[in-house]
């Protein structure tokens, strides 16, 4: 089920009063993994199976990891566990993928291969469980944790519901020894874990949904002509505040969630569009993933440590597959290709400019250049194809042939307005936490937020619409 | 100092781990290749149990404002609007009915579904959908091998021979809305919606605020071109035409201005209504061949529209041709008896409330005599006739 549907609201409204009982821990944490079984089966029952299959797997894995000490054999269960995975990963998300692409390759040297049609339906969050799961055997693998101690604290930590589906992506070490020791949120974190899952659905369900996918929709699900430059560019602006309200209010409502029941979970996003440069920017957009193929990925590969050609082919490696993570699709690896292009760059610039420091203006620049340069590789994120992605890029720069008017004023206004609030919000909040300033805010303020962004909900409504990183 | 959930309760906002600047915390992304430790979540401090009652106060004032503005505007609860989900339910239940009905919005507006079982001892599986080509429904239903029944196909002219699906495409991912999350929460949303005119996916808070945009850009379809609020939708979506279209003024001629006229942008070229009624010869023989039958009807349209909707798909080239090739019977409303012609249709395109039963009524009779599926009941109510539902009207304005 997903947080913005009634179901939701009437599911954790009975997990919230069962956690309160007075039970053992043992069985509250029973509870908390029926209950987040449950929430994964809602969507479709049977996928639940893959989950035990993907649980089971790396808790032997891990186990037997521990119990020999020959390299080889740690090794072989190391492997055992990246197969069992990403052959998961693999075909849900990227068979039919690779079939598509075979027979394309095979049709352009004269093969005309037609196979039976078989329809995968991808199960939703493989990519997130997927690579919380293997962190644990990885972790185990490299030393850098101890397995876990029971089976059903380890179970607990894949199966969480708060952070099942779209992430944040946690580690063992992050989560595990919080089923350690018996959780109840007091009254201060209930409360203001109700307050983070206000602020995650309003901007899920009020801006991203409500103002902002309306708007990207229009240009980028055009059914005939190519749009105007300012359409062109409003509406991957739109795009740009739209994946950031849908992924952080997911996030900003799973660490509420968490919290509500007494359990912390680690920041996702540290306010993105007030990024000075592109490494910058991946230190504060989707953290979870970024830090994941960091250690998992880019380090294994080489990281800096064996000089500049093989960063630079560590870099791009990552981020292509990185970009590959979201979606089978050649768009989403362009967009991993732009990124990993445009921190090559910035390498190569700091390297030339060592030791030079920005002053305020210039620094103020390159974030504005690092928001336009990011805007266009959302072109290639939120485009279905390289068509509509090109018809769009032209757009932007100008090079329209017969371009259209696609956006209405107001709603125009209103995407317009929202970015600019996004944007200037990152910026003044950008060395600091949410915490913080709600700290610091006179109580009155943080009251009339709170029930603006809870009466908006209402009026919103909402379709239940899934969030937009569910189907990566 | 606030409360926090890592495991040093001395650390708050201000005290972090590192020398990080006030308020900043640690992420993932500063502690590259090490195990990551359990996260600190801070609780800023505030009077979180006022500050709760305030906003739950906030929330039921501003809930009754939007509940009583919404019957002030003639919402009225027991509307429950039209989901992906209610469709996709209705139509697992078609499996082994006797009779379901697909089209676009006219055959969904103008059927009365009490008036047909009265009729019929039998209640049919409304699966219409406003804005769909009744072709697209057509073929879905030819895919369902489970429907063996009488498909009841209405339509308008150039909404079948359209080259797109149209608003149902939704039906093609189906799967998305059969989840157990989705069906409760339809359940769910349906019980507040027996309870609260306000919750209403044409009134929603975005939805309204592009409204406010009267075409201050030329040269686009705005908001104020889109199709606003035109139907009611009652259990099993029994759906009729908002009591506001019949009654505003101002709505209806929105209503109006929405249809412009049912002049597509686009040519029906031979080829197009040609390709049209091969796809409906194929979805029909299939049907058929699992011991189904197909019907067609086509519901009245008012002058203004139906000058526009035969110029582009005259009666011959379409309804004609189709029911040739395909071997069909069908009940076109010119050749209604005459009690059941001329009913009133407020925004030209559908019948207002009251005389969707007389339709019905006429159509379900005709019907009756073409073909074997349907029988009339020994009971059945006397025929209805136009001046049953100007009676209605007036029943019910009084």
């Amino acid at each position: 089920m997903i947080f913005n549907s009634l179901t939701f609201v009437v599911f954790f409204a009975i997990v919230l009063g069962v956690w309160q009982l007075p039970l053992a821990w043992r069985s509250r944490k029973l509870f908390l993994l029926v209950a987040s079984y449950i929430f994964y089966a809602a969507w479709n029952p049977p996928f639940v199976i893959l989950l035990w299959i993907s649980t089971v797997v790396d808790w032997w894995a891990a186990q037997a990891m521990v119990k020999s000490e020959r390299p080889l054999t740690r090794r072989a269960w190391m492997l055992a566990s990246l197969v069992a995975n990403l052959g998961m990963l693999g075909f849900f998300k990227y068979g039919q993928f690779l079939l598509d692409n075979f027979i394309l390759l095979a049709g352009s040297i004269g093969i005309h291969y037609q196979p039976a049609q078989f329809a995968i339906v991808l199960p939703v969050g493989i990519s997130f469980y997927t690579f919380a799961t293997l962190s644990y055997t990885l972790d185990v693998y490299l030393r850098r944790a101890k397995p876990a101690k029971s089976f059903l604290d380890y179970a607990l930590f894949v199966t969480f519901f708060p952070h099942l589906v779209a992430g944040p992506i946690m580690r063992p070490t992050e989560l595990v020894p919080q089923f350690e020791q018996p959780k109840r949120a007091n009254k201060s974190m209930l409360l203001f874990g109700l307050a983070l899952i206000t602020l995650g659905l309003f901007q899920k369900v009020v801006l991203a949904d409500g103002f902002l996918g309306p708007v990207a929709e229009k240009v980028y699900d055009a059914h005939k002509g190519v749009p105007m430059a300012l359409d062109a560019w409003v509406a991957t602006f739109a795009f740009a505040g739209q994946i950031f309200c849908d992924f952080a209010g997911y996030s900003t409502t799973a660490i509420g969630v968490a919290l509500c029941l007494g359990f912390a979970m680690p920041d996702n996003f540290r306010f993105p569009y007030a990024a000075v440069g592109f490494s910058d920017f991946w230190r504060r957009w989707h953290i979870t993933l970024s830090s994941w193929l960091r250690d998992y990925l880019y380090i294994p590969l080489g990281g800096n440590r064996h000089g500049e050609g093989r960063t630079y082919m560590a870099l791009m490696g990552t981020m292509l597959l990185g970009g590959l993570w979201h979606g089978a699709n050649w768009t989403f690896v362009a967009w991993g290709g732009l990124h990993g292009t445009y921190l090559a760059v910035e390498r190569l610039i700091k390297a030339r400019f060592a030791g030079f420091v920005p002053g305020p203006a210039l620094v103020a620049g390159i974030g504005a250049l690092t928001f336009l340069l990011i805007n266009v590789t959302w072109v290639f994120f939120r485009a279905k194809d390289f068509t509509v992605a090109s018809n769009i890029l032209r757009s932007m720069g100008g090079m329209a042939v017969k371009p259209i008017a696609m956006i209405a004023a107001l709603p125009m206004i209103y995407a317009m307005v929202i970015v600019a609030g996004i944007v200037t919000t990152h910026w003044v909040m950008r060395d600091k936490t949410l915490e913080l300033v709600v700290e610091r805010t006179p109580a009155w303020i943080v009251g009339v937020v709170w029930s603006v962004m809870a009466l908006a909900i209402v009026a919103e409504q909402g379709t239940g619409s899934a969030f937009i990183y569910f189907q990566f | 100092m606030p409360s926090s959930t890592s495991s040093s309760e001395e650390r708050g906002v201000l005290h972090h781990e590192g020398a990080l600047p006030a308020g900043l915390r640690l992420t993932a992304s500063d502690r590259p290749g090490e195990a990551q430790p359990v996260p600190t979540r801070d609780i800023p401090k505030q009077p979180w149990g006022k500050l709760a009652f305030a906003v739950a106060v906030t929330l039921l004032i501003g809930t009754s404002l939007l509940e009583w503005n919404a019957r002030r505007i003639g919402l009225r609860a027991g509307d429950l609007d039209n989901s992906e989900t209610d469709w996709a339910n209705e139509r697992a239940l078609s499996a082994g009915a006797p009779v379901a009905i697909v089209g676009d919005s006219r055959i969904l507006f103008d059927t009365d579904l009490n008036r047909f079982e009265q009729l019929t001892g039998v209640r049919p599986i409304q699966l219409a959908i406003h804005g769909t080509s009744a072709l697209t429904l057509l073929q879905d239903v030819a895919a369902n091998p489970d429907f063996k029944g009488l498909l009841i196909v209405g339509l308008s002219d150039t909404m079948f021979f359209q080259p797109f699906d149209g608003y149902g495409g939704y039906i093609h991912k189906r799967a998305q809305y059969e989840s157990p999350a989705k069906r409760a929460s339809a359940q769910i949303d349906h019980f507040l919606q027996r309870r609260l005119a306000y919750l209403d996916s044409n009134h929603r808070l975005s939805v309204v605020a592009a409204r406010l945009d009267p075409n201050y850009r030329r040269g686009l379809d705005g908001p104020y071109d889109d199709v606003w609020k035109v139907q009611e939708v009652g259990e099993r979506r029994e759906t009729h035409m908002w009591s506001q279209v019949e009654t505003n003024p101002l709505v209806q001629a929105h209503a109006r201005y929405a249809w412009k006229g049912f002049k597509e942008d686009y040519p029906f070229t031979p080829q197009m209504i040609a390709g049209g009624i091969a796809k409906a010869v194929k979805a029909v023989a299939t049907i058929r061949a699992r011991g189904g039958e197909v019907v067609f009807v086509r519901p009245p349209s008012d002058v203004h529209l139906r000058v526009n909707e035969e110029a582009q798909v005259p009666k011959v080239k379409g309804w004609d041709a189709l029911l040739r090739a395909t071997g069909a019977v069908g009940v076109h409303n010119d050749d209604l008896p005459p009690q059941a012609q001329n009913l009133t249709m407020p925004e030209w395109s559908h019948l207002n409330r009251a005389c969707a039963p007389v339709f019905t009524d006429a159509y379900v009779r005709a019907l009756a005599r073409l073909t074997p599926r349907i029988t009339l009941v020994a009971n059945a109510p006397a025929p209805l006739g136009r001046v049953d539902c100007i009676a209605a009207q007036i029943a019910s304005k009084s």
